[in-house]
């Protein structure tokens, strides 16, 4: 291999299959599952036609097809040339074959009562349990039955109603499809439910507080802090406050209900000061509020503080002694050489973190899981809940795929324009070695 | 083996750094690829060893057209500027990489890493890393794994450009002394004119991207072409001056100096010419007398160098034994050879 | 800092502001070997008795070295692909002439910033589809998949800093492209690939959401997934079970962070999600 170019695709063909498999395929999924009414019901694979209760009442109501549906939803026996046969090749006694052939040839019944009554009064006096193997033969009930595909539905129908024109069928069909089908009614729900509404509100709430309080707010007093010290102190914090992001989230979150829960840290030191112990996490909408965004606030610190610390670090030291041989007070060397050189770093930590924040929920969901009430649930949670996790055990697919498609709408578009803004381009350097 | 540029072309993207360019370099000869940065030496050089595609022309070793084969088989060793030694590999081993990769045997290759060693002088090196060397040593490393698998040419880019002044001597005869032992053909990039002079065979200068003079160092130095090649070679510089053709002599614009019109064809009457004067043909012997003040003097031991200032501003160089006749602001009469005088059309090519 | 102002002010203030912090690490260790009187805060004996799920398999639950096993597993293995992507994307981003090299580029800086869990619902479909739901298999892919943009970065930037000199005295040496790769650049970016090693193994290690999304059984249980189960049982309230578990759960990242924290810090610092 020594053209660059063979050894270049080889080289790139693993990430190239990862990202086919695991980014554009699923966000073309996520397009397409958004338009079907799949869910935990549905199934997500192909559906079966099925004759169940709820299949033959939208048969009379939604269709119209009284008759068939009648027919359809009782039990049915017709003694028939085809469940003779049966009989014979499974050994039955010829005598009752041959009497039920000639006796009771095309008799329908529609209660198993009778038609076992007519069997067990037939002249060589059957068992009881040789009277249950002959009826279940001529039973051409179809309440229930699964059917595979719209030919063996049809088939298995025709024994009750043989006349089926094409639109019947079509009808019968589509009334009794279990499996999940293409429709817009996910978004035409998302713009109309209010739920939409307060999830969008608890979202822009979520993503700008902490953006703007701890992300570039509190990760700038940090940066500063760190700055402002000698460097044995400054490394040891920068360290401290890295712990909330290299901690796992379960266990990160596990402190905080620590601290929080009724019998937890809070409420006993509060207890002393006469304050009711309480769930600071969940009691109240407010509080659950402020311990969302601490939470994820601190994890998103130490992110601004590590880029704005290195941005800070990059400016001369002789700056700082000019300014302060001018006469400078901190906030005056802060305001006039540090900020305006952060300027490029809150940019990229606002941008990087909108898109973080806006998708990721773990933290949430670990914490108040949206409570009280449904307070703090954002969009992505509420993805979570709709589609992959929640107490009621019916998941809607089609319409958390349809939900999560905006949110993959919005990472694409953010993610082009941030390309374009940072300028990522400019990085390309032409290969120096042609070959 | 000979190498020939023809036709030589490379351009990237829509601009073309050298255009059509042709250079023979003999057999077992050593040439310089001289000139400014940015001339397209370099360019030259990673065409000739094959990093860089051809844009157009071809390129041949002996009789072999190497233009299309890929660097790996041209069979050429390089010396870059950074040496480039391996970080991770021992010396041994970096000198041993080439032959590992043609798949000679073990013995062989110690063998060979040896002799090679031997012939660069650092025996006692072998087991040490690149870091742990001198620039001195990294070179002569380098130096080694270049020939070990004995190249057809050896490329030496810039070699001695990261060294110290004293290193920088001792490397120059060095690097010559393992070319003629070895007798491989060579090509130096630099941008030093003396270490073009001192090393090489003979010299191609280069600038924008053409060849303009290819010839032996004391040739070039004593018939340059043009103005350009003029004012690269020598040190300290030459000066020019402007002057008109006047009626049997060329008259320097702001003075009284008047050059007698040598043979051959001058410019006719009224044309501007650049004339060019080198240091050591200015000074109490000659035949055409140059007055000004001396506006600075430069103690070089066993010479001095003098700024003569002329009364239209300009300044000559004059490099002389050193003499306590003369000091600053002196005004002095002294003397250019106009024998030794080079004349410049105003396109820069020597009349 | 210059030395101009005074810093203790400056300490101090930090310091009451971090005291939280590190009171919820401390109490993290020291909850998990003592016991307090109840409502106190102040321990006032010594026990091993929350580390009994190191020995003791509760009913219903998956057994502690099973669970750790799997993590082991589930992170080792998503940490090596997403080296060995890494490593050779990154390669061929920065060094390699291929057809539409700043395409790659800018779809891997996209990638990087696009946020990869939004396309849960559909990779949960689809693994559920192609069998592989509930398999580490699976779950280990995806989480390979959405590390590796930032991975193919990070190892590009380390390659960028390789002079091209080695490579152009590679191939001069007669080396072919791949064997120049292997054998000369890739020693040289050893520590880039230490560093990202450790980063995605401790990024495997913490994960959550995919494991227990894509792979919440009993067979294939995570740490992370473990711990949570125990904490979201109601029925079994045991803060200082859960804090033994998490402590044993997050040491090796504690451990790995002090030991290596150089390596790190870079890396933290060049933007990562969260």
């Amino acid at each position: 291999m020594n053209s660059s170019r063979n050894l270049g695709l080889v080289l790139m063909a693993p990430a190239i299959v990862l990202v086919v498999l695991f980014f554009l395929v699923p966000v073309a999924l996520t397009a397409v599952f958004s338009f079907t009414t799949m869910s935990t019901s549905t199934g997500i694979t192909g559906g079966a036609y099925q004759l169940a209760p709820n299949a033959i009442q939208r048969l009379r109501d939604q269709f119209g097809m009284v008759e068939l549906a009648q027919k359809l939803g009782e039990p049915s026996f017709v003694i028939d040339e085809r469940g003779l046969a049966t009989l014979e090749a499974k050994g039955v006694a010829p005598g009752i074959v041959a009497e039920l052939r000639s006796n009771h040839l095309n008799e329908t019944f529609t209660v198993r009562r009778d038609v076992e009554r007519m069997i067990r009064s037939l002249r060589e006096r059957p068992s009881t349990p040789e009277v249950k193997l002959i009826s279940a033969e001529f039973s051409r009930s179809l309440a229930n039955a699964r059917f595979a595909d719209e030919a063996a539905l049809f088939a298995a129908v025709k024994a009750i109603d043989a006349q089926l024109t094409e639109d019947e069928k079509a009808a019968l069909a589509a009334a009794s499809y279990s499996g999940w089908t293409w429709t817009t009614e996910n978004f035409r729900r998302m713009v109309s439910t209010p739920d939409t509404a307060r999830t969008l509100f608890n979202t822009l709430a979520y993503v700008s507080l902490t953006l703007v309080l701890f992300n570039t707010g509190f990760a700038m007093i940090l940066a500063l802090a760190v700055h402002y010290m000698p460097e044995r102190p400054a490394g040891f914090f920068r360290i401290l406050w890295l712990l909330p992001r290299i901690t796992p989230p379960v266990i990160y979150v596990l402190m905080w209900k620590w601290l929080a829960w009724d019998t937890g840290f809070l409420s006993a030191v509060l207890d002393d000061f006469g304050v009711r112990p309480r769930n600071w996490m969940l009691d109240s909408a407010a509080n659950a509020w402020v311990v969302v965004v601490f939470i994820n606030g601190l994890v998103g610190a130490s992110m601004g503080m590590l880029i704005f610390s290195s941005a800070i670090k990059a400016i001369p030291q002789s700056l700082f002694y000019a300014s302060e041989v001018d006469g400078a007070y901190r906030w005056q060397q802060i305001r006039h050489i540090i900020l305006p050189q952060l300027r490029w770093p809150i940019l990229f930590v606002t941008c990087y973190q909108t898109l973080s924040l806006l998708t990721s929920f773990e933290y949430i969901l670990l914490s108040t899981n949206g409570g009280p009430g449904g307070t703090t649930e954002v969009w992505a949670l509420a993805i979570y809940h709709t589609a992959l996790n929640n107490y009621a055990g019916n998941l809607q697919y089609g319409y958390g795929a349809a939900m999560a498609l905006v949110l993959v709408v919005i990472g694409i578009v953010l993610s082009l324009v941030y390309l374009r803004l940072f300028n990522y381009g400019a990085l390309v350097a032409r290969p120096l070695i042609e070959h | 083996m000979r190498i020939l540029l023809d036709g030589f072309t490379k351009s990237f993207g829509a601009v073309t750094v050298i255009e059509n360019m042709k250079l023979e370099i003999k057999d077992g000869e050593m040439l310089a690829l001289l000139g400014p940065s940015g001339c397209g030496k370099s360019t030259t050089l990673f065409a000739i060893c094959g990093i860089h595609k051809v844009t157009g022309g071809r390129i041949l070793f002996g009789d072999k057209d190497v233009t299309r084969i890929a660097p790996q088989e041209r069979n050429v060793g390089v010396v870059f500027q950074s040496y480039a030694l391996y970080p991770h590999k021992t010396v041994e081993e970096n000198i041993a990489f080439p032959l590992q990769v043609r798949r000679l045997s073990a013995d062989e290759i110690s063998r060979q890493v040896n002799e090679m060693a031997r012939l660069v002088h650092i025996e006692k090196l072998l087991g040490r890393r690149p870091a742990e060397l001198s620039g001195g040593q990294q070179q002569r490393v380098a130096l080694a794994r270049a020939l070990v698998r004995r190249p057809d040419v050896l490329l030496l880019d810039e070699p001695l450009a990261n060294l110290d002044a004293k290193l920088r001597l001792e490397m120059r005869s060095e690097i010559r002394r393992i070319q003629l032992e070895t007798g491989i053909t060579a090509v130096l990039v630099t941008h030093d004119q003396v270490e073009a002079m001192s090393m090489c065979d003979r010299i191609a200068i280069m600038d924008a991207g053409r060849i303009i003079q290819i010839a032996t160092p004391s040739e070039m130095y004593e018939n340059p072409r043009t103005e350009f090649v003029a004012g690269f070679l020598g040190n300290p510089p030459i000066a020019f001056l402007n002057g008109v053709v006047g009626d049997g002599a060329i008259d320097i614009s702001g003075t009284d100096i008047r050059l007698p019109k040598s043979a051959g064809a001058l410019p006719s009457y009224g044309a501007r010419v650049v004339v060019g004067i080198r240091p050591e043909n200015l000074g109490p012997a000659g035949d055409v007398p140059v007055k000004g003040r001396i506006s600075f003097v430069e103690t070089q031991g066993r010479e001095n160098l003098y700024d003569l200032t002329l009364p239209n501003g300009r300044v000559l160089r004059s490099i002389q034994p050193v003499r306590s006749d003369v000091g600053l602001n002196d005004e002095v009469e002294w003397f250019m050879r106009s024998d030794r005088i080079f004349v410049f059309g105003e396109d820069g090519a020597r009349l | 800092m210059t030395g101009n102002f005074r810093s203790w002010p400056v300490v101090l203030a930090l310091s009451l502001l971090s005291a939280p912090l590190l009171l919820m690490y401390a109490y993290l260790i020291v909850d998990t070997i003592t016991n307090s009187p109840v409502g106190s805060f102040v321990p006032n004996e010594f026990t091993l008795e929350h580390w009994s799920f190191l020995w003791e398999t509760p009913r219903g639950r998956p057994n502690i070295w099973r669970v750790t096993l799997n993590s082991l597993v589930f992170a080792t293995s998503s940490c090596l692909i997403v080296l060995a992507v890494s490593s050779t994307a990154g390669y061929v981003l920065s060094r390699l002439n291929v057809p539409g090299r700043s395409f790659f580029l800018a779809g891997v800086m996209v990638l990087h910033a696009f946020p990869a869990i939004t396309l849960i619902v559909a990779i949960f479909l689809v693994l559920q589809m192609v069998g592989l739901y509930n398999s580490l298999v699976g779950v280990i892919l995806v989480k390979a998949a959405i590390d590796m943009p930032l991975g193919i970065w990070i190892m590009k930037g380390f390659y960028d800093t390789v002079p091209w000199e080695i490579e152009m005295a590679g191939i001069q040496d007669g080396a072919s492209r791949f064997r120049v790769w292997h054998s000369l650049v890739l020693p040289q970016v050893r520590p880039g690939l230490f560093a990202l090693g450790l980063f995605s193994f401790l990024l495997g290690w913490s994960e959550f959401i995919l494991p227990q999304v894509l792979a919440p059984g009993n067979q294939v249980q995570v740490l992370s997934v473990y711990l949570a189960s125990l904490i979201a049982d109601d029925n079994n309230f045991d803060m200082a079970l859960f804090k033994s578990v998490g402590l044993f759960y997050i040491a090796p990242v504690l451990i790995l962070f002090f030991a290596f924290q150089n390596y790190l810090m870079n890396i933290y610092g060049g933007g990562t999600k969260g």
